[in-house]
């Protein structure tokens, strides 16, 4: 679902670039972040909503939920991380 | 409503109908109607017709006599097309389509393994054949080839669930659109902060095809003056009780039943026959009970009345038998 275009953000960043990054930084960027983790965590509900039967949670038929499963591809592999396990310290090593 | 004596009745009244069904428990002639009624269409009043079983039993194949399970739609005779869902073949080739869909998407030579064991086990799931053959109605109709569609559904409630299952599923696309939606606005701040463009967001635009696939075809079920329920049944206690069952259901879902036809009755004038034996004598005498129950329980809703066959009803030798009968009932109870 999910996979934003970061080539083109850190475009943008670069072409913005000197006292414009320097403000983005200043004023916006943390709420940026906490924007876009909002949506991350959205999307992970999402796809619980969507594929759950995927993790064992039985959903209503797959027939449909199957069309949009070439859009989650991205993001399988972090939706089941964060499902089945708290975070902790050492995710602050490993990203 | 009045009790009518035979379809034709009711098509006269009801012209603007397009998609006709019959329902009613297995084995008591659900196939026979819809093939002598797509006959009588095609051949009798030249429309184009398409009869369309969603039966895993292959039971049109029977009545025509051809193996059309999985062959796609053929044509049996002039305007007459038969189309047999192979629901199986139906879901490996969709989910087939996903997963290039996957390797197109990323560029991938080979899904992922975990994602590929994933589409595999989905054909397991019980309603994913359901739900394939109901898309695969969806389809057909939408796509607006033929003058009248006629559904032979596979054994009652299985048949009718489907409408309850695509109300359930709109239901579901609906909340599902409106999260998607709210996880949206996120990324639009995100994106008005950033000064950058959000993009479109394809997940929305399959939750509207979907959405409104499934609406069509559900609101187009609904509407009584464009299609025509119609339960089948026999002079029997089971199949009384199971129509008894069926109209109360229909009415939740907001469908109303078109009407009943009265399957297998053996004419009473056999009772005066000196050489009838007495087993047939007694079935006959039997029967007038529950035929006597049904005119007292269905009343207004009978629309047909079809005698029992000296011969098994099928092949296109007996088809035009069983479509007169079926328009034009000359059985009263």
């Amino acid at each position: 679902m999910f996979g934003r275009k970061k080539g083109k953000e850190e475009k943008d960043k670069k072409r913005g670039g000197g006292i414009k990054g320097i403000l983005y930084g200043m004023a916006v960027h943390g709420s940026v972040t906490a924007f876009l983790r909002t949506r991350m965590y959205m999307e992970h509900l999402f796809m619980l909503m969507t594929l759950g039967d995927m993790l064992g949670f039985p959903i209503i038929p797959p027939y449909y939920s199957l069309r949009l499963l070439p859009y989650a591809v991205p993001n399988i592999k972090s939706w089941k991380t964060r499902l089945f396990r708290e975070r902790d310290f050492t995710d602050m090593l490993t990203g | 409503m009045v009790a009518l004596t035979g379809l034709k009745e009711f098509f006269e009244r009801n012209s603007s109908v397009e998609v006709v069904i019959f329902a009613g428990k297995g084995g008591l002639g659900k196939t026979t109607c819809s093939a002598a009624l797509a006959y009588h269409m095609a051949v009798n009043e030249g429309k184009k017709v398409l009869c369309f079983s969603t039966d895993p039993q292959a039971s049109l194949s029977d009545i025509f006599e051809r193996d059309l399970f999985g062959k796609g739609v053929i044509e049996i005779v002039p305007n007459l097309y038969v189309v047999e869902i192979d629901a199986d073949k139906r879901i490996a080739e969709y989910q087939e389509e996903i997963r290039n869909k996957i390797k197109n998407m990323y560029g991938l030579d080979k899904i992922p393994e975990e994602i590929d064991e994933y589409i595999s086990s989905t054909s397991a799931e019980p309603a994913m054949y359901e739900s394939a053959t109901y898309d695969a109605m969806a389809e057909l109709v939408a796509a607006g080839e033929y003058d009248i569609y006629i559904f032979d559904m596979p054994p009652f409630g299985h048949g009718v669930r489907m409408v309850a299952m695509a109300e359930i599923l709109t239901a579901w696309v609906d909340k599902l659109t409106e999260a998607r939606k709210e996880a949206q606005k996120y990324e639009s701040v995100a994106a008005t902060l950033r000064g950058t463009k959000i993009s479109e967001d394809e997940v929305l635009k399959e939750l509207e095809l979907i959405r409104n696939k499934m609406k069509a075809f559900t609101d187009l079920l609904v509407d009584s003056r464009k299609t025509a329920f119609f339960m089948v049944l026999v002079p029997e206690s089971m199949a009384i009780l199971d129509t008894e069952r069926a109209l109360a259901m229909f009415n939740d879902l907001g469908i109303t039943l078109s009407g009943v036809v009265v399957n297998r009755v053996y004419p009473t004038d056999l009772l005066n026959h000196p050489d009838v034996p007495e087993f047939l004598k007694n079935k006959i005498i039997d029967q007038s009970k529950y035929l006597e129950e049904i005119k007292q329980k269905f009343g207004d809703y009978i629309a047909a009345i079809i005698p029992a066959y000296e011969r098994e009803p099928k092949g296109l030798e007996m088809l035009p038998r069983v479509a007169e009968d079926l328009m034009y009932s000359k059985l009263s109870i």
